[in-house]
């Protein structure tokens, strides 16, 4: 700089020389001194002029005049704070909360899986008229050889689980081990952190798996702190020594998110039903597959008919993302949320392209002034620009730390229940980008139009015009109006969206499950089937740790259930005596103690329950829901009648075992209340209730009803559980009030977005409103001071701002509320079932819209209405 | 009469072609050769003087003006010359242009 310096001095010392040698010689020529030294001014003419041309003749001019424009645009902004204020909070606000919401729209719901290429996953399912629920078919370890051969087909995988009891280490505890085929980890793509995945190799010729294992990232945590010495050592694993090969990456978590993955054997005979997805060859449409599988499945139907439904079915393939993440209802909120992402930066563009607009319009008569003395319209334009690019860095620098903030904060406040686990909840770099782009172009384009406007050959009107603001500058004003109406328009349909999304999750809340789910305690007590090999054994300790954990204090009512409840369980199919057999139709079983009822709560309608004496004996009797007892024609009472429950004699898995020649009949002898036995948000299916010991599967689940916190008594139960084997561990406590909470995850989810969505544009829409109205007050000073001064109250400036604000409301609510109409009717049907607006919502929507705009205006009105005339008159001078 | 747009880096070069002068001495040799007819506005100089020395048509160098003073010094360089050359035969040719337009032709006179 100091050259640049010198070489300007030089310059200024060079043309005051001149300037001297000139006077010289006109007092040489015989001029008084004073009068010669201006006639040299005057022949030299503009001194400033000529040193900024020879300067723009060096070319560093234009980093000169950006540091003047930069300070000047500076003292500009600090100059009128509020608006400064205002635009940058509606930058952050529309940059970091669209960037953060997208980024956890992103993490969770459109690239939740570490797995390669995720969206070429398939899921082979067979749908069958007669049975619509029926969903991602599981196949047999011989039928999924025969997939891996359909020419369609590059690669198949398939995954089971079996529960897996660890000892030889401190206390012995249980887990849910994967098993998958041995191209598993090569078919997801994903390399481990350290050590080696399940290779083919791991599978013996004789389909006899090796004793290996591949750990979950938390599982060497917890078991081995993190130590890479674990590769090589042993785990006793359902009392089998497996040596550890390998650990995955914390972001992999295929089926389980705390414990291991084991290769699967390949013994044909297992009729253990598989997950199997599949990978498409390269240029196989999903339609040509279809047909492969449709083929085959048929083939494999007609080998063994009671491995698919019965009466004909169709063969698809699902997208593993589509069945998993965004499924259904998931995928058009998402879509719904993306959409509403969009608003809320179009809402933010809008705020900053208005604040813009009114700041440089009240600049007008300036521009005009600085146009007419010679500036020249480039260099009004740059200075402009300097401005606003000024004003959006500082915004996009304070949205991106807003981003930044916000993504961490929801990403921890976020319950781990509400993604998958294998989820991570990141800043979408991409998306920041973009929002800043487009934040910041809308600043920019918006800053400069007066710069346009104003260089119209029309100086004189806009002199004028700026002169006297009565007359403002009306067609900018209606563009305001009009940007603000919009804002108002698109609030209004986010807090559509949001109140339909509360309506859902409230209705949702209100659904009767059919149970008590308060102070009720729920664990899984899985039994290592080895160890617990028959029928017998199982039952025995199920009966032993049903009475010794009735009597423990605390406990109100205790009893014995299956895994999957209250939720689901296994369906089976039946046939009802008297009436044709009905094969394509399932009915819930549920392997229930006595006290079931109580322990859930679950109301009893007709009949009576089960005796301790029954379930203890195996007794064939049985409990219906009342939507089984529809089952039988009207009039005809259940109780006394037979149902054939065929999962009672042919249980179809190894692990679970049932009395031998025992007839799978069962006689009613009660009618329980209906829970929500599918789901809270499907309808009931019909249900049965059979004493627990006419099948014994490995695992179990007890149900405590307690008098006070149900946590309080779980260590006493394990205690118990301890005293019968010792080895014995328990799994998954957790109450029944939180297995409810799952089912409404989703909807809340849906609520919460929402509603942050709405809170946000609502603020932004009020900040639109505020800064057009404070601007429109702020043009209308001079006819507001003559108005006072002829005589008019401040209730009647009052009212000149109100009804400025009511227009603008008005149009935008009623664009919103329409726009809002043709919306509902997309969405209603597909992601709010059952739901729609009613009077209530939208009279609520017209109510805090219109006391947000009110409060929005309140301000530049209050301003308004205490203008000293006399100061508003002179305002303009 | 004000000057052409552009043809004050003409006249800065013809006047340095007689030798090297200071700012100064340059506006006053082009107003009196002019025959007083041209105003330069003294200070569009000073532009036109950086644009030549960008364009490396001239080189400035302190010295002693007449009456013993300080001052910088304008000199033509080759390439100003060379420039100076080609500049006025094109003026030459372009003024001949304009007066043979702006002549009217001898049969039209009455």
């Amino acid at each position: 700089m100091t050259w640049w310096r010198r070489r300007s001095d030089r310059l200024d010392d060079e043309m005051q020389q001149h300037i001297d040698f000139e006077t010289e010689q006109n007092i040489a020529a015989g001029m008084p001194p004073g009068e010669a030294r201006s006639a040299a001014l005057r022949k030299f003419g503009n001194v400033s002029l000529a040193k900024e041309e020879s300067r723009e003749v060096w070319g560093w001019l234009w980093l000169e005049r950006l540091w003047q424009d930069t300070v000047y645009g500076l003292r500009g902004l600090v100059h009128t704070p509020g608006s400064t204020i205002v635009a940058l909070l509606s930058l952050m606000l529309g940059i970091g909360a669209s960037t953060s919401l997208f980024s956890v729209i992103y993490g969770v719901l459109i690239a939740p899986y570490p797995y390669k290429n995720p969206d070429q996953i398939w899921a082979p399912a067979v749908i069958s008229p007669k049975e619509p629920s029926n969903g991602w078919h599981q196949y047999r370890r011989r039928e999924l050889l025969a997939i891996r051969n359909l020419p369609g087909v590059a690669t198949a995988m398939a995954t089971t689980y079996e529960s897996t009891l660890l000892t030889g280490t401190d206390s012995p505890e249980s887990f849910y081990g994967v098993l998958v085929t041995g191209n598993a980890f090569d078919f997801l793509g994903v390399k481990p952190l350290i050590g080696r995945t399940i290779e083919p190799f791991d599978i013996r010729p004789d389909g006899t798996p090796e004793p290996v294992v591949v750990l979950n990232y938390r599982f060497w945590q917890r078991k081995f702190n993190g130590d890479s010495n674990a590769i090589g050592q042993k785990l006793i694993l359902n009392d089998v020594p497996r040596t550890v090969i390998g650990v995955m990456p914390p972001r992999f978590g295929w089926f389980t998110d705390d414990a291991f993955w084991l290769p699967m054997g390949m013994d044909l005979a297992d009729e253990t039903p598989l997950n199997a997805i599949v990978r498409l060859r390269p240029g196989i449409t999903k339609e040509v597959a279809e047909q492969q599988l449709q083929s085959l499945n048929v083939q494999l139907a007609a080998e063994k008919p009671q491995n698919f439904p019965k009466g004909g079915f169709r063969s698809t393939l699902l997208n593993y993302l589509d069945i998993t993440v965004a499924s259904g209802a998931m995928k058009s909120s998402l879509h719904l949320l993306l959409v509403a992402v969009g608003f809320l930066l179009l809402i933010a563009c809008v705020n900053v392209a208005n604040l813009q607009l009114a700041r440089t319009t009240a600049r007008a008569r300036e521009i005009a002034v600085r146009l007419s003395v010679g500036a020249s319209r480039p260099r009004l334009i740059r200075q402009l620009l300097t401005e606003s690019i000024l004003l959006s860095v500082l915004g996009g620098a304070l949205g991106i730390l807003f981003a930044i903030g916000a993504t961490r904060a929801i990403a921890a406040l976020m319950p781990d229940f509400y993604k998958p686990n294998e989820a991570r909840i990141t800043m979408n770099v991409y998306v920041l980008v973009f929002s800043l782009a487009v934040s910041l172009v809308t600043g920019i384009l918006f800053g400069l139009t007066p710069a346009f406007r104003c260089s119209r050959p029309d100086l004189a009107g806009t002199l004028k015009d700026g002169g006297r603001g009565a007359v403002g500058s009306a067609s900018g004003q209606k563009v305001r109006g009009w940007l603000v109406a919009a804002e108002v328009a698109l609030s209004v349909i986010l807090l559509a969206g949001a109140s339909l999304a509360i309506r859902s999750f409230a209705q949702l809340s209100q659904i009767d499950p059919g149970f008590q789910p308060q102070k009720t305690l729920m664990v899984d007590v899985p039994l290592p089937p080895k160890r617990y090999a028959t029928l017998e054994r199982r039952n025995t300790f199920a009966r032993s740790l049903l009475e010794s954990v009735s009597g423990l204090p605390g406990v109100e009512a205790a009893a014995l259930g299956n895994g999957g409840m209250p939720f689901g369980g296994p369906r089976s199919a039946y046939s009802i005596d008297g009436q044709l057999p009905a094969e394509d139709r399932r009915i819930v079983v549920s392997f229930i103690s006595s006290d079931y009822p109580r322990a859930l709560g679950i109301t009893l309608k007709r009949g009576r329950t089960l005796t301790a004496q029954e379930v203890a004996d195996g007794t064939h009797v049985a409990l219906i829901n009342q939507t089984a007892a529809k089952l039988w024609t009207a009039g005809e009472s259940p109780i006394g009648r037979r149902i054939r429950i065929n999962l009672l004699s042919n249980p179809g898995r190894p692990q679970l075992l049932v009395p031998t020649g025992v007839t799978p009949d069962v006689t009613i002898v009660g009618i329980l209340g209906d829970t929500t036995n599918a789901g809270l948000r499907e309808a009931t299916l019909p249900g049965v209730y059979v004493p627990y010991t006419l099948l014994a599967p490995p695992s179990r689940v007890l149900a405590l009803r307690t008098f006070g916190d149900p946590m309080t008594v779980l260590n006493a139960v394990r205690q118990k559980v301890r005293e019968l084997d010792k080895d014995q561990p328990l799994s998954q406590p957790i109450t029944l009030k939180e297995i409810l909470g799952f089912q409404t995850v989703q909807p809340r989810f849906n609520m919460a977005l929402f509603s942050t969505f709405a809170a946000l544009g609502l603020a932004l829409a009020a900040i639109g409103i505020y800064s057009v109205i404070s601007y429109g007050v702020a043009q209308r000073m001079h006819e507001i001071g003559v108005r006072m001064a002829l005589g008019a109250r401040r209730g009647d400036v009052l009212a000149i701002v109100l009804r400025m604000v009511a227009k603008v409301a008005a149009i935008g609510l009623a664009i919103g509320l329409v726009g809002s109409m043709a919306l509902e009717r997309i969405v209603r049907f597909q992601v709010f079932a059952a739901t729609s607006f009613d009077a209530i919502a939208l009279a609520g929507i017209v109510v805090v819209l219109s006391i947000v705009a009110l409060l929005a205006a309140w301000l530049p009105a209050r301003r308004a209405a205490r203008l000293d005339p006399v100061a508003a008159l002179r305002h303009e001078a | 009469m004000d000057l052409l747009q552009g043809t004050l880096d003409l006249l800065v070069l013809q006047t340095l072609a007689a030798g090297s002068a200071h700012g100064h001495a340059i506006a006053q040799s082009i107003e009196s050769r002019s025959k007083e007819i041209l105003q330069v506005g003294h200070g569009s100089l000073y532009p036109a003087l950086q644009r030549l020395l960008k364009q490396g048509l001239i080189l400035a160098d302190d010295g002693q003006s007449d009456n013993n003073r300080k001052a910088r010094f304008y000199r033509l360089t080759a390439k100003g010359r060379r420039r100076l050359l080609l500049e006025t035969s094109k003026w030459r040719e372009f003024s001949t242009a304009i007066g043979y337009i702006l002549t009217p032709p001898s049969g039209e006179t009455n």
